[in-house]
């Protein structure tokens, strides 16, 4: 689910994480005002450090797999990347022309996931679910982020505009079955260990049961995800039959 | 009942009601009614009074389209405009002899007396429940037990108060500017309110209740807070009222009375707000409950921003505006 708010943010106004480019992608005919350049070269220089970030993270994964000879446990080798550069994210709250909402809902799901479960709850660390959100990630926040830096610059590829409103099918569901996995994996040992609970009698007559809230969490896909899933699929086909009869961005 | 655009009757033609009218017929405007969002024609009134306002103009459209009641109706000049008010007059809009109307549909209303009276039945019965531990709350060794504490049975005389108190406000005390409000805001406010009252009514009824740490002198003084705002904001609610003749809409600016409570009106627009800010801070420190903390925080970033706009307007509206007064905080907020 933070997988799919990021595209939808993005596909909301094309903003989402970057910055909304001039008239250089075929949103529809609607030209909006771009950012002046003070503002732009914050963004180019924002969405490149993310791209790269992102492939730092990539390739990280490659060669821990090369390197090990299995694709168990490799989180250990990306995992100091992987939270500076998700966290960085909360960057583009507020810089991004698309709803605040959105936006700071899936930078903030992305978060919890990294930092809320998988970091507070060690014994998660070595699932292979936990492979699967992030290369889920990985790609599409590659994708999502050379697409923003282009389109800043009025030079988008067709084959990036492609993949980004076409990678998300498989890769939305796959992120989302590894956060659920892995949700559901720390389960027992959230319960066991009483992590982040509270419980009475205290001073301030207040409880709070982490194992439940993360149950809820969990039921919250259900509703949500089809929302953005399907709300991608619309935009896709907004946005790529509309490039179609316009031909290649070149 | 098919939408057909009446026939537009002749201005000229004789069999019109001759003689009946002291104006010539071709002064008599003209009103058209077009979707906003489509632009279709919805209905035409010909020979509408001049002097008629927007509220017999929507009443006369509900004719002809009875499922759009005038409460439902927006009407605007522009499609993108701003709605016009019931009381303004057809003659004295910038609308040439045949009026263009653009219609949205409200949705759904609800009248916000229905919509107080169930968000503020709710709590007070709901927080009963937890105080009298009805089974299936706590464990069974519980049911129907009482709490040994004092201030439990004290912050449920306030609670309760509380509730009573803005039944019976919204029965007798208030008069509302709108007489709706869209349907689906029945569902979210009164999950808000039911889902906090029983929220905070669940550990202050607990069985395993701890009373405020400095004891009797903090519930004292607590109580104290809770009952002056209390007092306080049911002045202004009578202050308000008194600004306003029964059935009207006007709009005053609220000044000081000789009641001393509202002698807050020297510093904030919305006293009324401050206080009930007020009485929910006592209530959270004399239960020293944190749940009932947040509830007061959420409250209160609310009110702020409905004590904001009503500010902003009360600004825009008269020239004279006392410059000393904040929206909601003396002279913070």
């Amino acid at each position: 689910m933070a997988a799919a708010a990021a595209a939808t943010a993005a596909a909301k106004g094309n903003g989402g994480g970057g910055g909304r480019a001039g008239a250089g992608d075929a949103s529809g005919t609607r030209k909006k005002k771009g950012p002046g350049p003070l503002a732009t070269a914050y963004l180019v220089i924002y969405n490149v450090v993310m791209t790269a970030g992102w492939l730092v993270i990539a390739v990280g994964l490659v060669r821990a797999y090369l390197a090990k000879g299995s694709y168990h446990s490799l989180y250990y080798s990306i995992e100091k990347p992987l939270k500076f550069f998700q966290t960085g994210a909360l960057l583009e709250v507020g810089i991004v022309p698309s709803s605040v909402v959105l936006t700071s809902f899936q930078v903030m799901s992305r978060v919890f996931l990294i930092w809320a479960v998988t970091h507070s709850v060690k014994e998660v660390q070595s699932e292979d679910s936990v492979l699967l959100f992030v290369i889920a990630w990985t790609i599409t926040e590659i994708i999502r982020y050379s697409f923003y830096t282009f389109s800043l610059l009025n030079h988008l590829p067709y084959l990036i505009k492609w993949a980004r409103y076409t990678l998300f099918i498989v890769l939305y569901p796959m992120g989302v079955s590894g956060e659920l996995l892995t949700i559901y994996a720390a389960l027992p040992f959230v319960r066991q260990a009483g992590l982040y609970s509270i419980s009475l009698p205290n001073k301030y007559n207040f409880s709070f049961d982490y194992y439940a809230f993360l149950i809820l969490i969990m039921i919250s896909y259900i509703p949500i995800f089809p929302q953005l899933y399907f709300h991608m699929i619309h935009q896709r086909r907004k946005i790529l039959s509309h490039t179609e009869e316009h031909k290649k961005f070149e | 009942m098919s939408l057909l655009i009446p026939e537009k009757i002749s201005l000229s033609s004789a069999s019109s009601s001759p003689g009946r009218c002291p104006f010539p017929t071709a002064e008599y405007p003209e009103v058209e009614i077009l979707d906003a969002k489509t632009r279709e024609k919805l209905c035409f009134l010909d020979k509408v009074e001049p002097h008629a306002t927007i509220a017999e103009i929507k009443n006369l459209f509900t004719k002809t389209h009875p499922q759009w009641y005038p409460a439902r109706q927006s009407l605007r000049l522009d499609p993108k405009g701003k709605s016009l008010k019931d009381e303004d007059v057809l003659q004295k809009l910038p609308v040439g002899t045949t009026a263009t109307l653009y219609f949205r549909d409200l949705g759904a209303q609800i009248s916000w007396v229905t919509v107080f009276l169930t968000e503020y039945a709710g709590p007070l019965f709901i927080y009963l429940l937890f105080y009298f531990r009805v089974p299936f709350i706590y464990g069974h060794k519980y049911d129907f037990t009482s709490s040994r504490h004092t201030v439990v049975h004290l912050a449920c005389i306030c609670h309760s108060f509380h509730y009573v108190k803005r039944l019976l406000e919204t029965l007798f005390v208030h008069r509302f500017s709108h007489g709706t409000m869209p349907l689906r805001n029945i569902f979210k406010n009164c999950t808000y309110y039911w889902g906090f009252a029983a929220w905070m009514a669940y550990y202050i009824n607990h069985p395993l209740y701890t009373p405020p740490t400095y004891g009797a002198q903090q519930v004292k003084l607590a109580l104290a807070i809770f009952v002056i705002c209390q007092l306080g904001n049911f002045s202004i609610h009578m202050a308000l009222r008194d600004l306003r003749p029964a059935g009207s809409k006007t709009r005053k600016i609220p000044y000081p009375t000789k009641n001393p409570f509202t002698w807050l009106f020297l510093l904030v627009s919305c006293p009324n707000y401050t206080y009930e800010v007020g009485s929910w801070i006592g209530f959270a420190i004399m239960t020293q409950c944190l749940p009932v903390a947040l509830f007061s925080l959420v409250g209160f970033t609310q009110m702020t921003i409905w004590a904001k706009g009503k500010h902003r307007s009360y600004l825009k509206e008269f020239r004279d505006y006392p410059p000393l007064r904040m929206p909601i905080i003396p002279f913070l907020l």
